[in-house]
């Protein structure tokens, strides 16, 4: 990680991943700016998850680079992977993925705790981070908020550790129209603010008029051979 | 703390919002810790009471059918000695060998269900009822006259007697075949109490041999002038007692022969009667071992009329005897404590399903899988402790009202018998059992896939 350029943004070279069910997902060149924010679009189960999943480290590809910051996160191991993606790329999901149990403090608190320990005062970062998205009671247990102050809550997870990109994965699948632009909205913004660079999945095609660009997740899948005479079967 | 958040925060809320399971889980091993303690210490507590009863003795004869029952009837009271040992005899064995002491014991009265020990002063001042603690007065001395008699602290406690009273024995001890009749003819002043010694004999009293001889030689002698009368056949009695049988009709006559009277120097050889002897053998200062003790053992035991024990020995077997027994519940105690893991394992599982969810979370957060597999060892082991502590808590109180209990049932005290060295032992067992129950989740943690656990519920 010596050679992190924290302002630089998403790179995909070569990228190679096989579904256990016999679909293959081959990127063979994307770039994300850094601060850039992109829609991935395209239908349900195309693969734009699953493409997050792989940028964050979560999923492994058969071959390929994927850099984030000039980092290959795929050439990282173990828990060096857990702490990079801690670090340097925040998650917001549809359902949220709050930690139960915890208030929206703590929930921000954890994030820092986990993936930016050397971060100084975190106290003070994760109430400022809480309050710039409007969020007033901190202390509420996260299971008592609303939709829109969890989706809130979220957000400030993702962005409280500074990272260099934000995945925001169907982050207005569960919400209606109105709701919808306000979400995304709030995500765009706090990613600006952040100096983020912002990588936003949905099936939603009014989306696309938001976002300067879109991607087509579509292009990236391929039905391998073996992949067809399994699904011939 | 303001509010900041670590690793323990996540256990302590995980172990929170599963309160109940949680709750199970640790009560559950607090009471096998509790139970395994409590019969540890009583084990041992009771080990020790019969192991410092034997005292002193090096040898105890008696005409009892086996040597375990010799010891248990002459040092822990548990019956009179059903055969006399003749006086002859007594003094063949006194002078047959330059014994450190030889004391003549004999039993068979009692007061108020307490058995009393006709016996010599030396039982009182040179026999230590635990080894090296010799018998302490805390009130009085020891009997000198006849008709005195020394109390053993519980018996004092529990009949609040004091030095100057004068108290009646009963012949036979309360409850056997010949007891009831009162010696009120012949009432006994106590002349001295004696402090606690944690041993059988705190519920005994101690008198002179002679008073005891006299009392029954006056009684022998007033029925056998009298029973031509008491035997005179009326078809009722001879069908239902025996004509030979001193016992049970003894009592029919009451006391007519109140007017007969012996002296001590009027008493015959044999109504000196005496059921056990205590035997000390010279040793070196500072050694309670000699090679005389098997010899003289040996020699003696060739004597068919008599039964030999050495009674350390007979309490060893006795120890291994019901050594098996306990063990038995030591090893329940034991599956009870690793039941109390599985329930841990158990509550961790079930919940595996919210738990690999919250995995995930942490994951994307940044904690890897080892430090995710740690936290589950922790949550199970967290378990562990805190029922270790509770139980060993329990333990305590319930070694206490044990005690209690057995000091007012029995007599016997058995003070601070938890010992250290198995407390520690079964604490930390049920700590590394409990972190070790946490292995199976913290694996299952470990290996969750942080894609599948992430996508919405469907």
């Amino acid at each position: 990680m010596t050679n992190f350029d924290p302002q630089g943004g998403v790179s995909i070279r070569g990228l190679r991943f096989r579904y256990d069910r016999g679909f293959t997902l081959e990127v063979a060149r994307l770039d994300v700016a850094a601060g850039e924010q992109v829609l991935f679009a395209g239908a349900s189960g195309c693969g734009k998850s699953t493409l997050l999943h792989l940028i964050s480290g979560i999923e492994t590809p058969e071959t390929g680079s994927l850099f984030i910051g000039g980092t290959d996160i795929c050439a990282l191991r173990g828990s060096a992977r857990d702490t990079f993606r801690g670090r340097r790329v925040g998650m917001v999901f549809q359902t949220f993925q709050l930690l139960q149990g915890f208030t929206a403090l703590e929930n921000v608190l954890l994030s820092l705790m986990l993936g930016a320990p050397t971060l100084d005062r975190p106290r003070v970062r994760a109430e400022a981070a809480l309050e710039r998205l409007g969020m007033r009671d901190l202390h509420a247990p996260v299971e008592r908020l609303s939709v829109g102050q969890q989706q809130r809550v979220a957000v400030a997870r993702a962005i409280v550790t500074e990272p260099s990109v934000v995945l925001a994965d169907e982050p207005t699948a569960s919400l209606d129209p109105a709701n919808a632009e306000a979400a995304v909205d709030l995500i765009r913004s706090a990613a600006r603010v952040a100096g983020a660079a912002l990588i936003v999945t949905s099936h939603d095609p009014a989306l696309r008029s938001v976002f300067s660009r879109t991607v087509d997740v579509a292009q990236f899948g391929v039905a391998s051979a073996t992949g067809l005479a399994g699904a011939a079967r | 703390m303001s509010g900041g958040v670590s690793d323990m925060t996540i256990v302590l809320r995980s172990l929170q919002t599963r309160a109940l399971a949680t709750g199970v889980a640790t009560a559950l091993v607090a009471i096998a810790v509790a139970l395994l303690l409590v019969l540890l210490s009583l084990r041992e507590a009771a080990s020790q009471a019969f192991r410092r009863g034997t005292g002193n003795t090096h040898l105890l004869i008696s005409a009892d059918a086996s040597p375990l029952v010799a010891v248990l009837n002459g040092l822990f009271y548990a019956n009179a000695p059903a055969n006399p040992i003749p006086w002859a005899k007594f003094k063949e064995i006194e002078d047959g060998f330059p014994w450190q002491w030889c004391i003549p014991t004999q039993l068979g009265d009692s007061f108020r269900g307490s058995p009393v020990m006709a016996t010599r002063a030396e039982f009182l001042t040179d026999f230590e009822p635990v080894a090296g603690a010799p018998f302490q007065f805390s009130d009085g001395r020891v009997f000198e006259e006849a008709f005195e008699v020394v109390v053993g602290s519980s018996v004092a406690q529990d009949h609040s007697l004091q030095v100057g009273q004068q108290i009646v024995f009963s012949h036979g001890s309360s409850g056997s075949r010949e007891g009831g009749h009162e010696h009120a003819d012949h009432p006994y002043e106590v002349v001295g109490i004696l402090q606690p010694t944690g041993s059988a004999h705190d519920r005994a009293l101690f008198t002179n041999l002679a008073s005891t001889w006299v009392i029954h030689a006056e009684e022998k002698r007033a029925h056998d002038t009298e029973a031509p009368v008491a035997e005179a056949p009326t078809p009722k009695s001879d069908a239902s007692s025996s004509p030979k049988g001193e016992a049970s009709d003894d009592h029919q006559h009451d006391h007519a022969h109140d007017h007969v009277h012996v002296d001590e120097a009027d008493l015959r050889d044999d109504e000196k009667l005496i059921t056990g002897i205590l035997l000390r053998i010279p040793t070196r200062p500072g050694s309670d071992s000699s090679a005389s003790i098997a010899a003289q053992f040996d020699r003696m035991r060739r004597d068919v009329s008599i039964t030999v024990a050495q009674p350390a020995q007979q309490i060893g077997r006795l120890m291994a005897l019901i050594g098996d027994i306990d063990w038995l519940f030591v090893a329940m105690a034991v599956v009870v404590l690793v039941s109390s893991a599985a329930s841990i394992l158990l509550a961790m599982v079930s919940s595996m399903e919210l738990r690999r969810r919250q995995v995930a979370i942490l994951r994307v957060l940044g904690a890897s899988a080892w430090r995710v597999f740690a936290l589950a060892i922790t949550e199970s082991t967290l378990i562990g402790l805190l029922g270790a502590g509770l139980g060993a808590a329990l333990a305590l109180l319930g070694g206490q009202i044990a005690t209690t209990l057995l000091q007012e049932r029995v007599g016997v005290v058995i003070a601070g018998a938890i010992d250290l060295r198995s407390a520690v032992l079964v604490t930390a067992g049920a700590v590394v059992l409990a972190a070790v129950a946490g292995i199976i989740p913290a694996i299952k943690a470990y290996r969750t896939s942080i894609a599948r656990h992430l996508r919405p519920l469907a």
